[in-house]
């Protein structure tokens, strides 16, 4: 088994750009939770196609192979899978918590805060009419109310990495193509999975955004073959900035109504609409194109990612299970306060700010108390 | 060299971000529309007996993905759900039920096909129809759109409800086919000849845009759907415009689109 495993898995150490970068994706999903949130344009989401949910989602598959490839190559698939399985356990707990954490804090909210508003939202929310039916539902991963679709979609996908880790560590280029036909045909046949109340269907399409996941753990695998790309370079470097501008251009032309007339109806006839639920190929590209820049601006050893400026950012990424569900009830938080102060930009950046201080302090926290065991324990 | 670069990076965010949130900072968007862009054409007579009589409105929500909320990052924003709580406090003593059926891509025919099975129980005295931006995307006939118009206005007339229909969003993916005003133009013909309320959201949408309002205030980043302002706003005032219809006249207040 260890001879079929390329040593680029297996290299010790950790790489700490995906921490860091993984941290940031948790930042911008915060920021970007909070409805109409001025800091979201210190986010990616406005300055192109993709958003921090690829980032993710990338990232999460990247770091899947290594954790689980080592563990595989040391005591073999079944107890790779075990853990893999254990993991997904811990996913569906905390995202169980979660939801109820989530509804309380709205019931907190509406009774003991006084506002009825929010008791008749819980309501619609589909949690009045039938808790028990909601209850079951949500049990089930199919009942996800407000911004609770990211970690069902980790689920999923988490859930089928042991059959295709023996595959990807052998044979990555097959997983890529297995999995863009996989994306190509889900899309044309419009497969998803059901939600609750019918007929919704998942937000986050698992058959479309496992191609994110799985070119991302192939990545992990292919890294040292990707200097094969570095013979060109500058002109990929030119086409996926070029594209980045381009990008840039049609998301900026969503705030500015002057630059919208100057995009031709032809090419918005063929951009629009840019699919979210499915990940369009213009997402997929833009993630891809940012990728490869910072794949080229930020070398594994770079010195300023030991900078003590972006240890907090670090930290967030080492821990990014707790630090995400901290991060998602935070949102709703923020988007109460902010209402009490009328959407005042000042409360916003203040609320922002000390939301992604909490998050920050979840981490150190989690990081104080693992000090002692697995420093490579991740995913 | 590199460090330079990345240094670089951070700065040119932070330049935009300062940039940027003043501009955010002007454009809070308004919720408004011109009072004869409400008016919906026909009187909804069924609806407003139903109110005046029964102290009861019972409201179908049919349509897409509009409907159905998508977008919103609460369905709670979703029309229909403001419909619900606008009328609620709008009609004290008034019980107002408001039922979703919104089906994320459908089309006028697959609509239609479910028009009886889908109203029926609810004894609808009003149906909501979001209709027209999924046949426009598909290009979808005109001819046999304005049949499965009629036909489903027919199915839902026999069962007892009156319409309103509300016609495409005016937004990028929509403005950017050739012929979506003909898919408007399409439903107010059949409103006006099966004598049906019409929400005219297109115009109104338009008019936001002509106003100066750019897309990223009530469009989400598909480019097609209505983000949380879109839905709540269009919510808002499609209360209004039925508030307008279905209030006893000794009630009826001046509206005040803001």
């Amino acid at each position: 088994m260890h001879g079929s495993v390329p040593s680029s898995v297996l290299a010790p150490g950790r790489d700490i750009r995906l921490d860091l970068f993984r941290g940031l994706a948790l930042w911008f999903i915060f920021i970007d939770h909070v409805p109409e949130n001025v800091l979201s344009w210190a986010t990616v989401r406005n300055y192109g196609f993709s958003d921090a949910t690829e980032i993710f989602v990338y990232i999460s598959g990247y770091t899947a192979v290594i954790a689980y490839a080592r563990m595989m190559v040391r005591e073999g698939w079944f107890r790779a899978a075990a853990r893999i399985y254990r993991r997904v356990w811990q996913l569906y707990v905390a995202h169980i918590l979660l939801f109820v954490a989530f509804t309380a804090q709205i019931a907190w909210v509406s009774t003991a805060r006084g506002m009825p508003a929010l008791i008749e939202e819980m309501q619609l929310l589909g949690l009045g009419q039938n808790p028990f039916r909601a209850i079951l539902e949500a049990a089930m991963l199919k009942f996800r109310p407000v911004n609770l679709d990211v970690l069902p979609l980790y689920i999923m996908l988490l859930a089928g990495f042991p059959f295709i880790l023996p595959l990807v560590v052998r044979w990555p280029k097959s997983v890529i193509v297995g999995s863009v036909l996989l994306y190509a045909v889900s899309c044309r046949f419009d497969w998803n999975l059901p939600g609750y109340p019918e007929p919704k269907v998942w937000f986050f399409n698992p058959f479309a955004w496992q191609v994110i996941f799985y070119v991302g753990a192939a990545m992990a695998v292919l890294a040292p073959e990707l200097v094969w790309f570095d013979r060109w370079r500058w002109p990929i470097s030119i086409a996926a900035g070029l594209y980045l501008v381009f990008a840039g251009f049609i998301a900026l032309s969503w705030h500015y109504n002057w630059l919208e007339r100057q995009v031709p109806e032809l090419l918005a006839r063929y951009l629009y609409p840019i699919d979210k639920t499915n990940v369009d190929v213009l997402r997929i590209v833009h993630f891809f194109a940012i990728a490869w820049f910072v794949r080229l601006l930020v070398p594994r050893d770079a010195a300023f990612l030991k900078s003590p400026l972006l240890l907090p950012i670090r930290r967030c990424g080492e821990h990014s299970l707790q630090v995400f569900c901290v991060g998602t009830f935070l949102a709703l938080s923020a988007q109460v306060v902010d209402s009490v102060f009328e959407d005042s930009v000042v409360a916003q950046i203040i609320v922002t700010i000390v939301g992604l201080g909490i998050m920050c302090g979840v981490a150190y926290g989690a990081h104080w108390f693992r000090k002692d065991a697995r420093p490579e324990a991740f995913t | 060299m590199r460090l330079g670069a990345l240094l670089l990076a951070p700065l040119a965010f932070l330049a935009c971000s300062t940039v940027a949130i003043p501009v955010a900072w002007a454009e809070k968007p308004e919720c408004r529309a011109r009072r004869e862009l409400l008016d919906l054409g026909n009187p909804l007579e069924v609806a407003r007996a139903a109110v005046a009589e029964h102290k009861e409105l019972r409201i179908v929500a049919m349509g897409s993905s509009s409907t159905q909320g998508y977008g919103a990052t609460n369905p709670t924003f979703s029309y229909p759900a403001q419909l619900k709580m606008k009328l609620d406090a709008a009609l004290p003593g008034i019980a107002v039920h408001v039922v979703n059926k919104g089906v994320g891509g459908q089309d006028a025919e697959e609509m239609t096909a479910r028009m009886r099975s889908d109203v029926t129980p609810s004894h609808a005295q009003l149906v909501i129809w979001q209709v027209g931006t999924n046949s426009a995307i598909r290009r979808y006939p005109l001819d046999k759109f304005a049949d499965r118009l009629r036909a489903g206005i027919d199915i839902g007339k026999s069962i007892g409800a009156e319409f309103v229909l509300m016609n495409l969003q005016y937004v990028p993916a929509i403005v950017a086919l050739p012929d979506e005003e003909e898919y408007a133009r399409v439903m107010a013909d059949v409103a006006r000849e099966k004598k049906t309320g019409l929400f005219k959201r297109f115009e109104i949408m338009r008019s936001w845009y002509d106003d100066g309002m750019p897309y990223a205030n009530f469009v989400t980043n598909d480019g097609l759907h209505l983000n949380d302002f879109g839905q709540k706003c269009i919510g808002q005032l499609l209360s209004l415009a039925i508030l307008n219809a279905v209030r006893p006249p000794q009630l009826t207040s001046e509206p005040k689109p803001k």
